[in-house]
């Protein structure tokens, strides 16, 4: 297989462009949450939005395909926006002390990848590791993929589907009092 | 050196009922959880799985006993057993997956195989290398003692002499297993929840029967609405922020009605009665109750139930269709095992909106449960310290103040938010620690008339 050079062609460079535009809005949205601006991330969901996080078990090869649950089974994260809400809004009521201390976390974005994009919405895959420390010496890290649906509103990005893998099968951490 | 006592010698001194106060260094010393590992989970029921995660023949699931893992495994007669997941031969694991579905194990390490049943079908080179020496029969995967179901719940245990299963769960036992499978044909969700939590598994254990904590541990779940509270049943608690506010605490009306029932071997149940949570939660959570063949198979107290059933030494019962399995995995390490059922006949939005809350409120992202952990690990933490471990355990609320009332094979006591099932199970646990025959683990653990 050979890859051949790109010629900086008007449709590459509209690529590069909508690439720029998705990082930057992943990005941005880290940044949200790695500040705790857990409302204004909320605010970057569509009304229609679903944030799942499956279950996930170690499966032979031959039965891989049974490895995640889906949505209508047990999952970490089975989100409409409403409950994306209460999260952010339980968060900010100084009782919720699982997060005060506030923790310190670090999400960082990488394989950006825009697999299918049909002028309104685009598909968009990407890696993360979500690094977090509590207290004096807690850490736990949380690495995985996600796979977005991003939609085009206004001048901007919105997220219509986050659904989110990680790369463990019983869960390492006591919680996941944050967001991926 | 001087002789230290072994902790057996010590065990009326680290659970005191007269005054409600524990050692802090039975939630950390190495020799106490050795022991446990040994005498309470070598010898108890434990809960493995749900029928019906298993339903085809081959269909595994792999279960925590104690400190070893067990296949449960459906037969090619539909039966279950269940077995060591360790070869015969030079001790690997046959099976590295969590779940699934196979034919056969085989061993990845030199490719002995045991058949559904545990029995060793096939030795590569039996003849060649063993010149058929091997007696196969001799060398099955060594099986647990006894394994049985109540209405679809597989346990097992690893002591041949231990009372039967039913007998074993007694009214109280039953009672919580009854109130998942009386709502419906109940099946399991697919998915168990698994996560790990910095504590030993004591902490986890006691907690289930805790209705102190919720308003203060819980408090930013009420406030979002989470547990309805009425609005204007806030009360200055006697808690203050740091900044010196008073924090106002919400006051249940199921505050003031609990309904603690205790069982042989062990088992307890704690929490708000019915009458007084149907205030709060409003009759709808428990219309399944209301049918006459499920008021009759609870009966007029268990009827009652609205709290936390615990069958010993750790399965908890949720009021939402769940049952939660605490695994110990190390003195400061547990595990936390989420099971969730639903009932097959109930329309798409019913079970859609079970499956809803039964996300939301437990497991690691649980608004409920997310605030749990770090109480239990920090608490287990301090149990190390040379002068903190010296600080006694505080389980006195209510103390000497309940009366237990005993009818329908049911021992239970109705007071305020109060701390017997935890001392409670404290109590059996110290009885099992000395390791008695079941005949006089059950006489030690048959409820007194007052606590």
């Amino acid at each position: 297989m050979t890859i051949e050079a790109p010629s900086a062609t008007q449709s590459t460079v509209d690529a590069m462009v909508v690439q720029h535009q998705v990082e930057q809005f992943l990005y941005h949205e880290a940044a949200l949450l790695d500040s705790h601006s857990y409302e204004e991330w909320v605010a970057l969901f569509t009304d229609d939005a679903h944030y799942f996080m499956p279950l996930r078990r170690t499966m032979t090869r031959r039965q891989l395909h049974l490895e995640f649950t889906k949505p209508g089974e047990m999952a970490y994260f089975d989100e409409n926006k409403t409950w994306l809400e209460t999260r952010a809004a339980k968060f900010a009521t100084g009782t919720s002390w699982a997060e005060d201390p506030p923790s310190r976390t670090r999400h960082l974005v990488t394989n950006v990848r825009i697999v299918k994009d049909d002028g309104h919405e685009l598909a968009v895959h990407s890696n993360f590791l979500l690094y977090r420390t509590r207290l004096k010496n807690d850490v736990d890290q949380w690495v995985g993929r996600r796979e977005d649906r991003l939609r085009r509103v206004g001048t901007g990005l919105a997220i219509v589907k986050r659904f989110i893998y990680l790369d463990q099968t019983v869960l390492q951490s006591g919680n996941l009092s944050t967001f991926f | 050196m001087t002789d230290v006592p072994s902790v057996v010698d010590r065990l009326d001194d680290l659970v005191r009922l007269d005054t409600g106060e524990l050692d802090r260094r039975i939630f950390s010393d190495q020799e106490i959880f050795d022991l446990e590992m040994k005498n309470i989970f070598g010898r108890a029921w434990l809960f493995l799985c749900h029928d019906t995660q298993i339903p085809k023949r081959g269909d595994f699931f792999e279960a925590p006993m104690g400190s070893d893992n067990v296949l449960v495994v459906r037969q090619r007669d539909g039966s279950i057993r269940a077995f060591l997941n360790t070869c015969s031969h030079r001790g690997n694991a046959v099976c590295r997956a969590e779940e699934g579905n196979v034919r056969n194990f085989m061993c990845t390490y030199h490719g002995w195989t045991f058949g559904l049943d545990g029995e060793l079908v096939g030795v590569p080179g039996k003849s060649i290398f063993y010149k058929d020496k091997l007696d196969l029969s001799k060398h099955p995967l060594r099986k647990v003692a006894q394994l049985d179901t109540y209405r679809g719940f597989v346990f097992a245990t690893f002591d041949e002499t231990a009372p039967p299963l039913e007998e074993y769960l007694g009214a109280t036992g039953r009672l919580g297993l009854d109130l998942i499978a009386e709502r419906g044909d109940m099946v399991a969700v697919p998915g168990v929840q698994k996560f790990t939590v910095q504590t030993n598994w004591k902490f986890t254990v006691d907690n289930v029967f805790d209705y102190y904590h919720p308003q203060i541990t819980h408090m930013s779940a009420f406030s979002v609405g989470l547990i309805p509270a009425p609005p204007d049943d806030f009360v200055e608690g006697g808690a203050k922020s740091d900044t010196g506010a008073n924090l106002e605490v919400p006051f249940l009306p199921t505050d003031l009605h609990n309904f603690v029932v205790v069982g042989e071997y062990g088992h307890a149940i704690s929490g708000p009665d019915q009458e007084s949570l149907e205030v709060s939660a409003g009759p709808e959570p428990f219309a399944w109750r209301h049918k006459p063949e499920v008021e009759e198979r609870l009966g007029r107290h268990g009827g009652r139930v609205a709290g936390h059933p615990h069958i010993f030494p750790t399965t908890w019962v949720t009021t939402n269709a769940q049952l939660s399995l605490r695994v110990p995995r190390s003195p400061d390490v547990t595990e936390i095992w989420w099971f969730s059922f639903r009932d097959r006949n109930a329309s798409q939005e019913e079970q859609a909106a079970s499956l809803d809350s039964q996300i939301h409120f437990f497991g690691p992202a649980g608004m409920l449960e997310q605030e749990d952990g770090e109480n239990w690990a920090q608490s287990t933490l301090q149990t190390k310290g040379l002068q903190s471990r010296e600080v006694p355990q505080l389980l006195k609320m209510g103390l000497g103040t309940s009366e237990v009332v005993k009818e329908d094979g049911l021992a239970f006591m109705d007071a305020p938010i109060n701390e017997h099932a935890q001392l409670w199970t404290y109590h059996a646990w110290r009885e099992w620690l000395r390791n008695p025959s079941w005949e006089e683990l059950r006489e030690r653990t048959i409820p007194r008339d007052r606590y």
